[in-house]
C-alpha cells in the first residue's frame, strides 16, 4: 500500500507541473505587473524591484524556472500587491478563514445528501422523490452568486440583523473571545447554506442514482430474501455500496471547498483563499496567484488520493499493489 | 485517476457522463419488466411504423415539465429578440434627467447610475448572454464530438492525451483558469464564449469517446469494416448517429452551464464588460446599491435562474425522449 501511495503521488508530479506552467504562462501574459504601478506615482527604483522580483527582463520559461526552483525549495517569494507579505504565510492565514466555512459546510453537505439521496431512492416515485427532485433541479439551476444575493436581500436588508450579515460588508472574522458563541456561529450561517445549496442539490442526484443502481441489485434481493429486516439491508448492505461512487465526488468537493470559495467569500466579504485569489489575479500578483493555485492544486491531490484509499475500506475486493 | 480499479470510464454504461460541473449526470438503471406486462401491451399493439423523428416527440410531449420550459424558452428568446427592437430606448442610451431611478411607468425595471433604462438593458443582456451560451453550447459540442470520436476509436495516443487533460482540469479548476485569462480576453462577448468553449469541451469528449468506444465493437461496425468502409465513414457515417442522443442532452445542458459560468465571471467583473450588457454584468453593476435598489438585483438574477431551469428541464425532457434506454428511474 506505501508503494501504491508514492506511485501516485509521484504520477501526479508531471500534471503538477504542466498545470503550474499553464497558470503561470497565462497569467504572465494576461497582465503586466507594472501597469498597476503607473498609476501608482512611484520612482524608477520600484519599477527596478518589481522588474527583478519577478524576472520580468527574461523570458517566460526562465521565469517558470527560477519561480519553480526557489517554490520546490518552500519559498513562494513576496506578494507585491499585499504589502510585501510572504506567499506562503497569506495562503496559510486565509486557508484557515476558508476552513472555517469549508469544513462544516462539508459534513452538512454530506449528510443532507445521502439521506435525501437514499430517501428519494428507497420511497421512488414518491411526493418526497418528486420534492427531492425538484429541489436537485433548482440547486443545479441557481447560480451561486444569484442564490448568495438573494440571501443577502432577505436576511441582511428586508429583516436586518438576523445573521448580522450586510452585503458585501467588511466586519473581520469573529472569535469566540471576542464575540462570544453565539455571534461567531451566527456569521458562519448564510455563508454555510450559500456554499450547501447548489452543492448538495448535484451530491443528492448521485446519492440517488447510486442508491437506485444498488437497490435493484440481485444481492439486495438475496439479502431481503434470507428474512433480513428491510432498514438493516438498505442502510448495511445497499448504503454501504452506494458509497463508494460518492467517495470521489466527496474528494473533489472537499478539495475545492477547501481551496476557496470565490463568489461566497465576495458576497460576504469573508477574507478566505478565494478573495486572496481574485486580489492577486486583479493586481497582477503572479507570486500569489500562483501561490493560492499551487495551494488547490494539491489539495486535489492529497483528497483524491484519500479517496483511492477510502475506496478499499468501502470495497475489501479492492488492493493496492 | 487513471489507477482507479471501479471507475474505469470504458466500464461506464452509455449515457453516464461522470459529473462535470453542473452538467447534470444520472447512472442509467436497468429497467424491470414484468414479462408478463410486456406480452399483454404487445398483443394491444397494432404495427404502425413510426419515424424516430415522430417516436422521440411523443416521448416528449409525455414529460410536461419539459415541454413547459420549452414553450418559456421560446418566449423568453422572443422577449430577448423583440424586446430591444420596441423598446423606445438604445441600451446604452443615456438620459440625465432621469438618473438612478427605481421602476415607474416610463422604466418599468428603473434606470441606472447614469441614466440607462435597465429594462432595455436587461433584455438585451439576455440577448448577449444567450448568444454566448449558444456559441459556447455549439463550440463545445463541435471540438468535443470530433476528439472523443478520434479517442474512442482510434485509442493510442489521443486518448492517453485526452485522459491527462482531463485529469488536468481536476487539478486546475477551470475557474481559475477562466478567471485568469478572462481579465484580458474575456471582456467581449466572442471573446468569453471563446474562453468557454475551449475549457467545457473535454466534457463532452469524455461521453462521445465512451460510446465510440462501446458502439466500435458492434456487429453493424465490424460489417461497414467488411464491406470496405474506412475510419472516417465508420466513424460519421455509421457510429456517429448512434450517439445523436446523448450529445443533443448534453448539448443542451451545456448552455445552462455556460450561462452560468459566463454570469459568474461577470459579477466578478471578470467577463463582458460595460457598455455591452449581460445578464451576470447587469447583476455586477448593480451589487454595489443592493441596499438601496434591490429590484435592480434580483430581476437580473431572475432571468439567469429562469433561462437555466429552463434548460436543465428541456435536457432531461430530451434524455428521456431521445435515449430511452438510459432512462432515469
Amino acid at each position: 500500500m506505501f508503494a501504491y501511495v508514492v506511485r501516485r503521488v509521484l504520477t501526479t508530479i508531471p500534471l503538477l507541473l504542466i498545470g503550474t506552467f499553464l497558470v503561470f504562462t497565462l497569467t504572465a501574459i494576461s497582465g503586466d505587473p507594472l501597469a498597476r504601478l503607473a498609476q501608482l506615482d512611484v520612482d524608477q527604483a520600484a519599477y527596478d524591484r518589481l522588474i527583478d522580483l519577478y524576472n520580468l527582463d527574461q523570458p517566460i520559461p526562465q521565469r517558470y524556472v527560477s519561480w519553480l526552483t526557489s517554490a520546490v525549495q518552500g519559498d513562494m517569494g513576496p506578494s507585491p500587491s499585499q504589502g510585501g507579505q510572504q506567499t506562503f504565510d497569506l495562503v496559510l492565514g486565509r486557508a484557515l478563514n476558508t476552513a472555517r466555512l469549508a469544513i462544516p459546510a462539508f459534513f452538512i453537505i454530506a449528510i443532507t445528501a445521502v439521506t435525501l439521496g437514499v430517501y428519494s431512492a428507497v420511497k421512488q416515485y414518491s411526493k418526497l422523490d418528486y420534492f427531492v427532485t425538484g429541489f436537485s433541479f433548482l440547486g443545479i439551476s441557481l447560480p451561486t452568486f444569484v442564490f448568495g444575493l438573494l440571501l443577502q436581500v432577505i436576511f441582511g436588508i428586508w429583516w436586518f440583523d438576523w445573521f448580522g450579515a450586510r452585503p458585501f460588508f467588511v466586519q473581520g472574522m469573529r472569535t469566540v473571545a471576542q464575540h462570544g458563541w453565539l455571534d461567531m456561529v451566527r456569521a458562519h450561517v448564510l455563508p454555510i447554506i450559500t456554499l450547501w445549496l447548489v452543492i448538495t442539490a448535484s451530491e443528492s442526484r448521485f446519492q440517488r442514482a447510486a442508491m437506485l443502481e444498488v437497490i435493484n441489485s440481485d444481492y439486495i434481493r438475496t439479502a431481503r430474501a434470507k428474512g433480513l429486516p428491510r432498514r438493516t439491508v438498505i442502510l448495511k448492505h445497499g448504503l454501504r455500496n452506494a458509497l463508494i461512487p460518492l467517495v470521489t465526488i466527496w474528494a473533489i468537493d472537499f478539495a475545492l471547498l477547501l481551496g476557496g470559495a470565490v463568489v461566497t467569500e465576495t458576497i460576504f466579504a469573508w477574507p478566505g483563499l478565494g478573495r486572496l485569489l481574485l486580489a492577486g489575479i486583479f493586481q497582477q500578483d503572479l507570486n500569489l496567484t500562483m501561490g493560492v493555485v499551487v495551494f488547490i492544486a494539491a489539495l486535489v491531490v492529497v483528497f483524491n488520493l484519500i479517496a483511492d484509499l477510502l475506496y478499499g475500506v468501502l470495497d475489501p475486493r479492492i488492493r493496492y499493489d | 485517476m487513471t489507477d482507479r480499479e471501479v471507475t474505469h470510464p470504458e466500464e461506464r454504461p452509455p449515457g453516464y457522463e461522470g459529473r462535470s460541473s453542473t452538467v447534470g449526470g444520472e447512472v442509467p438503471e436497468t429497467e424491470h419488466l414484468d414479462p408478463e406486462h410486456v406480452i399483454d401491451e404487445l398483443e394491444g399493439i397494432e404495427a404502425v411504423s413510426r419515424s424516430f423523428g415522430r417516436q422521440t416527440w411523443d416521448r416528449f410531449r409525455r414529460h410536461r415539465i419539459a415541454l413547459i420550459a420549452a414553450v418559456v424558452l421560446f418566449l423568453l428568446t422572443l422577449a430577448f429578440v423583440v424586446g430591444p427592437w420596441l423598446s423606445p430606448y438604445g441600451f446604452s442610451e443615456q438620459d440625465f434627467t432621469a438618473l438612478n431611478q427605481g421602476p415607474s411607468l416610463a422604466h418599468p425595471f428603473g434606470t441606472d447610475t447614469i441614466g440607462r433604462d435597465i429594462m432595455v438593458r436587461t433584455f438585451q443582456g439576455g440577448r448577449f448572454s444567450l448568444r454566448i451560451a449558444l456559441f459556447v453550447a455549439i463550440l463545445t459540442t463541435v471540438i468535443g464530438t470530433i476528439v472523443g470520436a478520434i479517442a474512442g476509436y482510434f485509442g493510442g495516443t489521443i486518448d492517453a492525451l485526452l485522459n491527462k487533460l482531463i485529469n488536468l482540469f481536476l487539478i486546475v479548476p477551470a475557474l481559475v483558469i477562466l478567471l485568469v485569462v478572462g481579465v484580458r480576453w474575456g471582456a467581449t462577448p466572442n471573446g468569453i464564449a471563446l474562453l468557454l468553449g475551449f475549457l467545457l469541451w473535454p466534457a463532452i469528449a469524455r461521453i462521445v469517446r465512451g460510446l465510440f468506444l462501446q458502439y466500435k465493437e458492434q456487429e453493424f461496425v465490424l460489417a461497414a469494416r467488411a464491406a470496405g468502409a474506412r475510419a472516417p465513414r465508420i466513424m460519421f457515417r455509421h457510429i456517429l448517429p448512434n450517439t445523436f442522443g446523448p450529445i443533443v442532452v448534453n448539448a443542451t445542458l451545456l448552455v445552462g452551464v455556460a450561462i452560468i459560468l459566463e454570469s459568474t465571471l461577470s459579477f466578478l467583473s471578470v467577463g463582458v464588460q460595460d457598455p455591452v450588457p449581460t445578464l451576470g454584468n447587469l447583476i455586477e453593476k448593480a451589487k454595489g446599491q443592493i441596499d438601496t435598489k434591490p429590484s435592480a438585483v434580483l430581476i437580473p438574477g431572475g432571468f439567469i435562474v429562469a433561462i437555466t431551469l429552463c434548460v436543465n428541464f428541456l435536457g432531461d425532457g430530451l434524455r428521456d425522449a431521445l435515449d430511452p434506454t438510459a432512462r432515469k428511474g
